[in-house]
């Protein structure tokens, strides 16, 4: 597979090609991966493409030690990635947990499958919970960013880079297997955002200054509650400053559809067919999934009459919905457990039934 | 005549006090540590991925940039580093639990790989941090918290060799085996992580030095009792040595 750098027509390419294609040009400078179904291309793409332009890649021998190979690269300053998949991801929760202490640029690529377990190698929204709230230690928070077209796999690369090194936050890329595996026409500008200068923390070996230490061991508890105190104050910031959703005509709603990742696309084409047929339908798409858009979804509950959320999941992102709306309006939920995102007929149907 | 007065290595922190508790070896192999960095001049070129175990506070005593790796994880950080900067001279210094239990697979393929950095393991035959368990280095019929009669080979199996297993490593540049029960010991084992480190600066592959030592406080010895132990006991089983040196026309 080529890298393509900057393109000036649209290209036909898979969702992990792109993503890879996306984190080279976002200048990229290590790649450590273990292989995983439904994301491994994104680890073959980067083992020809980062040797060519003698960058770092290393086939990890675990997830284990890819993520802390990250953390390790991180730790210089240098924009660094994994990619992995829901049971891998499992694997890596230790790492993100320290490297939130830490407070290093980590980027994942998680590209979801079936679980819990091993679970299958279909389409799936099951690790929601496992991006957004995390199985790691203690109190910490990453950002998570999840696309819903091959097109936006691209643009959130590149802001997953930029929001890592500028929080100096573990941010995550949250895509599904349909995602990953689907062709689109993808355009790839050039890398959008200002470079930030890490100078100031990175290691770099201590020249004419004492050493830096990159720790997150705290025997004393005071200095935890001052440190947490101070995570806690920069997570309020990435909250006010970065929350980002796709909205559509909420105005005289009575329901707001609410989907995230490439099942929206279905939601979105639903919501277009009951508009047609005069029912007041609106759209909100979570595209940070952390920070939510939980302002939003509670002043659209002072003026709609219900939600409905819809997820390839056991609902999921559900309950964060049901947080922001607290208890104003009803909530419904419709799913598929896991595979391919509920048929757009299903949705409309579904419609109908809870405005009827 | 001159009188050599006591120097503190200018790569230790000024004023740093060892948290180690008393007679422990861990403070004589930091000092060494400390002395290497300082002939090579490498202090203000080194990053080093710290680990868990006794060891965990090292960054508080040697005034190099450090991060402190979860427990076994450290030849994976410092992967990160050396393919990330690959000018910089790069150290782990771990725990024979994290180095060689948990962390076995994050040793043994950095090894593989032969990557450029320099890796020292603290071989206390126990967990010291969390009260002196048995680990993958206790030997047969020790008793530690979790082997009450001694290590039998019926629950727990056979302890490792860590040198010998590295140096079968073909990434593996230099692999050694010292202890600290001696003055002319602690000069060898001085010796030893010297050339490690120097051949990790001319990039010819992966360098390893395993550290014999003691553990007086969950061995409930005295340091010299201990120190007897390493001779008697220890280096028995696990024999000193240099099991590999890539730059050497023989080995052991
Ligand atoms: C993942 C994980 N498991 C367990 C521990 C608890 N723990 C801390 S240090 C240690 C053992 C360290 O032993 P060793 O590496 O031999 O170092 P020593 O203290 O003997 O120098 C353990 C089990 C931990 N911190 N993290
Ligand atoms: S517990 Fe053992 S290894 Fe740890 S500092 Fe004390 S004597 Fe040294
Ligand atoms: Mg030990």
């Amino acid at each position: 597979m080529e890298c393509l750098q900057k393109t000036k027509k649209k290209v036909l390419m898979k969702g992990n090609y792109a993503i890879a294609n996306a984190a080279v040009m976002a200048g990229c400078e290590c790649y450590f991966g273990y292989p995983i179904t439904p994301q491994s291309e994104i680890g073959e793409f980067m083992s020809g493409k980062m040797q060519e332009l003698k960058r770092a890649y290393v086939s990890a021998e675990s997830e284990l030690a890819a993520i802390n190979m990250v953390i390790g690269a991180c730790s210089t300053g240098a924009k660094a990635m994994t990619s992995s998949s829901s049971c891998a991801v499992s694997l890596m929760q230790e790492a993100i947990s320290y490297a939130s202490a830490d407070e290093l640029p980590i980027v994942l690529v998680s590209v979801m499958r079936g679980g819990p377990g091993l679970g299958n190698i279909y389409p799936s929204q099951g690790d929601y919970n496992q991006a957004v709230i995390g199985g790691g230690n203690g109190d910490y928070q990453t950002i998570v960013l999840a696309p819903s077209t091959v097109q936006e796999c691209v643009d959130l690369t590149y802001k997953a880079f930029y929001l890592a090194h500028k929080y100096k936050n573990p941010t995550i890329l949250l895509a599904d297997g349909l995602l990953g595996q689907m062709m689109e026409p993808v355009e790839f500008t050039e890398y959008p955002y200002p470079e930030i200068d890490n100078s100031s923390w990175a290691l770099s070996g201590a020249k004419g200054r004492n050493g830096r230490i990159i720790r997150s061991y705290a025997p004393l508890a005071e200095n935890q509650c001052v440190f947490l105190n101070k995570l806690y104050g920069k997570y309020k910031q990435i909250e006010e400053n970065e929350t980002e959703w796709e909205e559509i005509d909420t105005e005289d709603a009575d329901i707001v559809l609410i989907s995230f990742g490439s099942p929206s696309r279905n939601v979105k084409s639903a919501m277009k067919i009951c508009r047609k047929e005069g029912l007041k339908v609106g759209f909100l798409r979570p595209i940070t999934l952390w920070p939510f858009p939980s302002k939003r979804i509670a002043e659209l509950s002072k003026k709609v009459k219900m939600f409905l959320d819809i997820e390839v999941n056991m609902g999921q992102m559900l309950k964060d919905v049901k947080l922001a709306v607290n208890g104003a309006v009803p909530v419904e939920f419709f799913n598929r457990p896991v595979g391919n995102p509920p048929e757009v007929d299903d949705i409309v149907n579904k419609i109908r039934e809870i405005m009827k | 005549m001159a009188v050599q007065t006591f120097k503190l290595p200018k790569s230790l922190k000024e004023g740093a006090k060892f948290s180690f508790c008393p007679g422990c070896d861990h403070g004589v192999a930091v000092r060494i540590l400390a002395e290497v960095l300082d002939e090579l001049g490498l202090t203000e070129n080194t990053i080093t991925a710290t680990s868990i175990g006794c060891s965990v506070t090292i960054y508080d005593f040697i005034n190099v940039d450090a991060i402190e790796a979860p427990h076994g994880r450290a030849l994976a950080e410092a992967t990160g580093i050396k393919r990330a900067r690959p000018d910089k001279c790069v150290f782990t210094y771990q725990g024979d639990g994290d180095f060689a239990s948990i962390g076995i697979g994050e040793s043994l393929h950095c090894a593989l790989r032969g990557e450029n950095i320099t890796a020292i393991c603290i071989n206390n035959t126990t967990y010291g941090m969390t009260g002196g368990q048995l680990g993958p280095t206790t030997l047969l019929g020790q008793k530690t918290t979790t082997s009450p009669t001694g290590r039998n080979v019926e629950y727990y199996g056979y302890p490792i060799k860590i040198a010998e297993h590295i140096a079968l490593c073909d990434g593996t540049a230099y692999s050694a085996r010292v202890s600290l029960d001696t003055v002319a010991n602690i000069k060898k084992a001085k010796q030893a992580i010297k050339k490690a480190f120097e051949i990790q600066m001319k990039g010819l592959g992966f360098t390893f030095i395993e550290i014999l030592s003691t553990c007086p406080t969950n061995w409930k010895m005295t340091p010299e009792q201990a120190h007897d132990r390493v001779r008697n006991q220890m280096m028995e089983v696990f024999k000193p040595g240099v099991y590999k040196d890539i730059t050497a026309e023989k080995t052991v």
